[in-house]
């Protein structure tokens, strides 16, 4: 799959994943594997780039007698996964089209 | 490996990235190791789980800016001495052309990478001209009535247009080639301000 396309799709998963509540990084490599396998290293940087895009933030808690960092959706993220329905409901349409053409051929 | 051994190792491998950086990538990936451990795994088998310590470096080195690199191995550990400042201006002809060389043949060659590449589709463009006007040339012949002349064109044309079909994928194997190159030659810098692990 295209990169930049892939990069984007995997930016709305992890928005997905914390959306309802609050989560971890291991939780959420955890949530995603049955859509995706998230690599440790890919999943950091996603994390960083969706912070500094002002999409989530971040806490440190204690867990355990350890420091766990916890990620929580703002405002901006859920209107980022707002617009992508918005955006993929038209990319549906357009591979119903092509799948539709397809078959008639 | 145990989680000691791969976190230090890890701190290691991602020498020249500024120290900030390194702390908290350290500290994201012991949290990673110590929630798989809480889940049952042996610490080894979450260092496994996680990969090695040279495929989560060369990630990263590909990821992160040249620029910020070059910043980071640029900026002084410890405040500059008033010798060293000494040095650095007493020595500036010498580092600065050294510099400025070792900037200048890089740059040479990637233009002259480039610049082969662009030849070959030149040629290839020249052979397709060639090719039309060739057929053109024909075909003029052939309305004055000199066929022989019209048959040589003709047979010319044909030859180029094989050539040029025969080139094309040449070409577009060159550039592929060429971009998988320059790409590595990019990896190849950065990899120079990040000490390897050894």
């Amino acid at each position: 799959m295209d990169i930049q396309l892939k990069r984007g799709l995997l930016d709305v998963c992890v928005l997905a994943a914390i959306k309802n509540e609050d989560s971890y990084g291991y939780k959420i490599i955890k949530d995603l594997k049955p859509v995706t396998d998230l690599s440790e290293s890919t999943l950091y940087t996603i994390l960083k780039r969706l912070e500094s895009a002002g999409m989530l933030t971040v806490r440190s808690a204690e867990h355990d007698g350890r420091l766990r960092k916890y990620y929580r959706i703002t405002e901006r993220g859920i209107e980022r996964i707002e617009e992508f329905k918005v955006e993929w409901k038209e990319v549906i349409s357009i591979y119903q089209f092509v799948m539709m053409e397809d078959k008639h051929e | 490996m145990n989680k000691r051994q791969f976190l230090s190792r890890l701190g290691r491998a991602l020498k020249g990235l500024p120290e900030a950086d390194i702390k908290e990538r350290v500290a994201f990936y012991a949290e990673m190791i110590d929630d798989r451990v809480e889940e049952g795994m042996s610490e080894e088998e979450a260092v496994l789980a996680i990969g090695s310590v040279d495929e989560i470096r060369e990630q990263i080195v590909s990821e992160i800016p040249l620029q910020r690199l070059v910043r980071e191995r640029v900026k002084p550990k410890r405040g500059l001495g008033a010798w060293r400042v000494a040095a650095l201006i007493a020595g500036f002809p010498l580092w600065f052309s050294l510099l400025a060389a070792a900037f200048a043949v890089l740059l040479s060659l990637y233009v002259t990478l480039w610049a082969l590449i662009v030849a070959l589709w030149a040629v290839e463009a020249a052979m397709c001209v060639c090719a039309a006007c060739g057929v053109i040339a024909s075909a003029v012949y052939f309305i004055e009535g000199e066929a022989l002349p019209a048959l040589m064109m003709l047979g010319a044309a044909f030859v180029l247009s094989g050539l040029a079909i025969f080139l094309f994928y040449g070409c577009v194997a060159a550039t592929k080639g060429g971009a998988r190159l320059a790409g590595r030659l990019g990896y190849g810098v950065k990899s120079m301000f990040i000490k390897k692990e050894n």
